[in-house]
C-alpha cells in the first residue's frame, strides 16, 4: 500500500498490503505499551490502522522550503527520506468560502491523477493528511511551463522543438482519453516541464471522466483562449475533441509565440474564431444551430472555412504537413475534429525535422518558483499581469 | 495497451484489491487495534469519572454514573471481526435505501460509489471507533461530489430523514477521505454489463462482430448460435426478450449482492458481471463467453487441446467466475431472514457498549473553528488532566446525542432493524 508510496504504483503491492498493516500494528504496540513519558500523544497513542498507514506515508517525506502560494494552495519543495528525491509538496488551502467540505477542484486532482500514470502526465506520489491539511506529493518539474519559453524573447526554438514539445502532449493527452478522463484546462501553463525537459500535462482540477451518453456536462469548462467553439455555444455533451482543440491552441501559439485567438470575452472570442476559421453553419458543421448559445450570422457577413493555403500561410513554420495537423485539430465540427489517437498516426511526426531530443530542448533551470505558481493556482484561473483580461468565472455546480 | 493494462494502473486495483485471506488478516488487524484502543479508553473514562466525583466541583452527572455503574469493572467485550461486518454491512443496505429520499433518487452508481467507500473505510477503521450511522450519509454525500452528481451540501443534508445538521454531515468528511486512503474512484460493473447487453442484443440481429481468435465465425453464425442456446431459467417469448431479462436481473445482482459482498475487493468489474450474468442466465452467459474465446467454458473440457491456449484461459476464467458467482449467490439481504435480524439485534447491543468513548472528538475532525480553538486550548492549558476530563465530557455530549437521536424519527438512530422488517 501506500506505506511505500513509489511501490505502491506497482501492482505487485497489493497483495502485500496487510503485511504492511500488521508490521505497523506491531510497532504501535511497542510504542503503547512502555512509554508512560509520552505525554504529547498520550490521548490517542497510536490510532486507527488507518491513521498509523497515513503517519507512515507523511513521515517518509521532509518539507522544505516554500516555492509559492496561490488562491488554492501553498507549495513547498520536499524529499523523500529513503530515496533523497526532490518533491513538491502541494498543501492544499481549506477554501473559506466554501461550506461544502473538501472543494470539487482538490477532489478532481486527486481523483484522477491516483489513476494516471504516464510519462506526460504529472505524478502524484503520495497524498496523506497533517494537522488536518491536505498533502500532494507531486513530481518536481523545476523546468518552468511552456508559457515561460513561448514568452521569452531570449529563447530560440524551432520547428523541430515545437515538434518533441507537441508529441509529448499529445501523448498525455492521448493517455488521458484512453483512460476516459477529460482534461478540460489544457493551456500553455498547464504544461510543466521536468528537469529532463520533459512535458507533464498538469492541474487536474477541472478534469471529469466521460459521462455516460445522453448525461449533461458544464460548459463552462477550459481557459477561454483555448476553449473549442462547441463549449462558447453552451454543448453539455462533448468529447475528447475539447481537449484536441485546446492542444491545436496551445500548437499554434508554439508556432507564433502569442495567443492565436485571445478574445476579451466569451463572444469576442466566438468572433475571432470565425475570423480565423471560418462561421460555423449547418453546412460545415450539422446541428450547430441547435446548440443553446448558438448565434446566428448574417449570411453576407458568413466566413468561408479556411483551407490548407491559410494555415501553410499562417504558420509557416509548420510546413506543410505541420499545418495540416494543426488544421484538423482546429475542425469547426468536434465530430470531424482529429481524435488524439488519429493525431498520433499523422505523418507529421515521421517526416523531417526529427523532433529535438529531451536533453537539447530550449529550458529554463531553475525555475521551481514557476511551478509552484502553476500549481497553487485554482483550474481555470488565468495568471494576472498582461492576460489578466482572460479571467473568468467557473460555474462548479453544472452537471 | 490492452484494457487489463490499464485496470492494474487502477487506484482500485493497486489499493484496494485483496486475496480472502489478505482480507481477511487485515480485518482482524483493524479490530485487535481497535479493541485495544476500546479498552483503554474506556478504561481511562472509567478512571477520570471515579476521580471527578467526589471533587469539588459537585456538577452532578447522571449519564456517566449509570454508565460506570452498569459497566463497572466488567470486562470489555468488543466485536469480533465478523461482527463488524454484519454490522456495517446493515448500514450499507440503508444506503441503498438513502438514495430513495432524493427527487430525482440518486443515480445507482452514485449509491454503490458511497456502499464502497463505506466498505473501504471499515476495512481499516473500526465500527466501534467511528458509527457508521454517522460515516454513511458522509460516504453519499462524498460520492455526489466524486462521481459529478453535485448538489449543495445544504440541500443533501435536508433530504435525510431526521435532519442532520449539514455540519453533522460534512464533520467526518477528511476522517472517510483518509480512510479512502485518497482514492475516489470506484470501477462498478455497471458500464461493462450495458456493454455486454449491447453486444448480444447487436449478435441477435445478425450485427454482431467477429473476432480473429476464432476465424470460423461470421454475424450470421453468431445469430444462429445465439438462437440456438438451452433456454432460459424463465422462458421468454424472443431473443430480444430474453436478453431484456437477463439485462435486469443482472443489474439488480449488481446493485445488492455485488455491493453487500467482497467481491469488488476480490474481483475485476468485468469478473463481477459476468458472474451475476452467469447467475441470471447461464446459458446466455456461457455463449457470450464462447464467442469470444471458444468453447466449451467448463472446469475440465473433454479432449483439452494443449497447443491451445484458449483452452488455459477457459478453464481458469470458469474457476474464477464460478468462485464470484458463489459468493454473489449466497447473499440475502439482513432485513430478508429473521435469523439474520435476530443476530444483528445482537452485534447491535454489543456494540453500543463497546463504543470507543473518544471516537466521537475524532469524527469532528474538521468541525468548525470555534470549538476546535476551545478543545486546543484546554488540552494545552493542563495537559493530561483536561484531555481527560475533555474525554468524559464527550462520553457525556456522545450519550446525550444518541438518547436525541433515538426518536423515532430519524432512521440512523431509532430501532436498528426498520419497521418494515418488524413483523417478521
Amino acid at each position: 500500500m501506500a506505506a511505500s508510496p513509489f511501490a505502491s504504483r506497482s501492482p505487485s503491492m497489493t497483495v502485500a498490503s496487510p503485511n504492511t498493516a500488521i508490521r505497523l500494528k506491531a510497532s504501535a504496540a511497542q510504542s503503547g505499551s512502555g512509554s508512560a513519558g509520552d505525554v504529547k500523544t498520550s490521548s490517542q497513542p497510536n490510532g486507527e490502522l488507518t491513521e498509523q498507514l497515513n503517519d507512515s506515508v507523511a513521515q517518509n517525506y521532509d518539507r522544505g522550503k516554500k516555492l509559492g502560494e496561490g488562491t488554492y494552495a501553498v507549495v513547498y519543495q520536499g524529499f523523500r527520506r529513503d530515496t533523497a528525491t526532490t518533491v513538491a509538496i502541494k498543501k492544499i488551502k481549506v477554501n473559506a468560502d466554501y461550506k461544502d467540505g473538501l472543494a470539487m477542484d482538490a477532489i478532481r486532482e486527486v481523483k484522477y491523477l491516483q489513476e494516471l500514470s504516464h510519462p506526460n502526465v504529472i505524478a502524484l506520489h503520495d497524498v496523506f493528511s497533517k494537522h488536518e491539511n491536505l498533502h500532494l506529493v507531486l513530481e518536481f518539474l523545476p523546468g518552468g511551463d511552456l508559457e515561460m519559453l513561448i514568452r521569452d524573447q531570449n529563447v530560440q526554438y524551432g520547428a523541430a522543438d515545437i515538434k518533441a514539445w507537441m508529441g509529448m502532449l499529445a501523448r498525455g493527452v492521448w493517455f488521458c482519453h484512453e483512460n476516459y478522463v477529460l482534461h478540460r484546462d489544457i493551456k500553455p501553463n498547464n504544461l510543466l516541464i521536468a528537469a529532463d525537459g520533459e512535458v507533464k500535462l498538469a492541474d487536474f482540477g477541472l478534469a471529469r471522466s466521460f459521462a455516460d451518453p445522453y448525461l449533461n456536462m458544464t460548459h463552462q469548462v477550459i481557459t477561454r483562449w483555448y476553449r473549442p467553439p462547441e463549449l462558447l455555444y453552451g454543448a453539455r455533451q462533448y468529447s475528447g475533441a475539447v481537449d484536441v482543440w485546446s492542444m491545436g491552441m496551445v500548437f499554434a501559439e508554439l508556432l507564433l509565440r502569442v495567443p492565436f485567438v485571445a478574445g476579451n470575452t466569451d463572444l469576442d472570442q466566438i468572433s475571432k474564431i470565425c475570423e480565423a476559421f471560418g462561421t460555423p453553419t449547418e453546412d460545415n458543421w450539422p446541428g450547430v444551430t441547435k446548440l443553446p448559445y448558438y448565434i446566428e450570422t448574417d449570411s453576407s457577413q458568413i466566413i468561408p472555412t479556411s483551407g490548407r493555403d491559410f494555415f501553410s500561410r499562417q504558420f509557416p513554420t509548420a510546413g506543410p504537413v505541420g499545418a495540416d495537423l494543426l488544421m484538423s485539430m482546429c475542425t469547426l465540427d468536434p465530430r470531424k475534429r482529429i481524435t488524439a489517437v488519429q493525431a498520433l498516426r499523422h505523418k507529421w511526426w515521421t517526416i523531417d525535422p526529427q523532433p529535438t531530443k529531451n536533453e537539447d530542448l530550449p529550458q529554463k533551470r531553475h525555475a521551481e518558483k514557476k511551478m509552484a505558481e502553476d500549481m497553487s493556482r485554482r483550474g481555470g484561473e488565468v495568471n494576472d499581469g498582461p492576460f489578466k483580461n482572460a479571467a473568468r468565472q467557473l460555474d462548479f455546480g453544472g452537471r | 495497451m490492452i484494457e487489463d493494462d490499464i485496470y492494474r494502473t487502477s487506484s482500485q486495483f493497486r489499493v484496494w484489491s485483496y486475496t480472502e485471506q489478505s482480507l481477511l488478516s487485515l480485518r482482524a488487524t483493524t479490530n485487535v487495534i481497535a479493541s485495544d484502543r476500546v479498552r483503554t479508553a474506556i478504561r481511562r473514562a472509567r478512571e477520570a469519572q471515579q476521580s471527578a466525583t467526589p471533587s469539588a466541583t459537585g456538577t452532578p452527572q447522571p449519564g456517566s454514573d449509570v454508565e460506570s455503574k452498569a459497566s463497572d469493572e466488567k470486562p470489555i467485550d468488543c466485536l469480533t471481526p465478523e461482527e463488524e461486518l454484519v454490522f456495517v454491512r446493515y448500514y450499507c443496505e440503508s444506503l441503498l435505501e438513502l438514495g430513495d429520499e432524493y427527487k430525482p433518487p440518486l443515480p445507482t452508481t452514485v449509491r454503490a460509489t458511497a456502499i464502497q467507500y463505506l466498505r473501504r473505510f471499515y476495512l481499516t477503521n473500526s465500527p466501534m471507533t467511528y458509527h457508521p450511522k454517522k460515516i454513511m450519509a458522509t460516504a453519499l454525500f462524498v460520492a455526489t461530489k466524486t462521481d459529478n452528481y453535485y448538489m449543495s451540501l445544504r440541500s443533501f443534508a435536508e433530504a435525510i430523514p431526521g435532519n442532520p445538521s449539514p455540519d453533522d454531515v460534512v464533520a467526518p468528511e477528511f476522517l472517510l477521505m483518509q480512510g479512502l486512503r485518497f482514492t475516489f474512484d470506484v470501477r462498478h460493473p455497471f458500464r461493462g454489463l450495458e456493454g455486454g447487453i449491447m453486444e448480444l442484443s447487436a449478435i441477435a440481429q445478425g450485427q454482431g462482430q467477429t473476432t480473429p481468435l476464432l476465424p470460423h465465425q461470421t454475424a450470421e453464425s453468431l445469430k444462429q448460435g445465439i438462437l440456438s442456446i438451452a433456454p432460459p431459467p424463465t422462458p421468454s417469448s424472443s431473443i430480444s426478450d430474453r436478453i431484456g431479462r437477463a439485462h435486469n436481473a443482472t443489474r439488480e445482482l449488481l446493485k445488492t449482492a455485488a455491493q453487500m459482498t467482497d467481491v469488488y475487493f476480490l474481483y475485476t468489474p468485468s469478473q463481477i458481471w459476468l458472474s451475476a450474468l452467469l447467475l441470471s442466465d447461464r446459458p446466455l452467459a456461457e455463449y457470450y463467453l464462447e464467442t469470444k474465446l471458444g468453447g466449451p467454458i467448463t472446469s475440465s473440457p473433454a479432449n483439452p487441446d494443449p497447443s491451445n491456449p484458449l483452452n488455459e484461459i477457459r478453464t481458469k476464467l470458469f474457476k474464477v467466475l464460478s468462485d464470484c458467482a458463489a459468493l454473489l449467490q449466497a447473499y440475502t439481504p439482513l432485513s430478508a431472514d429473521a435469523a439474520q435480524i435476530k443476530n444483528l439485534k445482537r452485534i447491535a447491543k454489543k456494540h453500543y457498549k463497546c463504543q470507543n468513548p473518544e471516537g466521537a472528538n475524532m469524527s469532528q475532525k474538521r468541525d468548525s473553528a470555534p470549538s476546535r480553538a476551545v478543545s486546543s486550548a484546554a488540552a494545552t492549558d493542563s495537559g493530561q488532566v483536561t484531555s481527560e476530563s475533555e474525554t468524559e465530557r464527550l462520553a457525556k455530549k456522545r450519550k446525550l446525542e444518541e438518547q436525541k437521536q433515538n426518536g423515532p424519527k430519524d432512521m440512523f438512530g431509532g430501532e436498528l432493524v426498520p419497521d418494515r422488517t418488524k413483523g417478521q
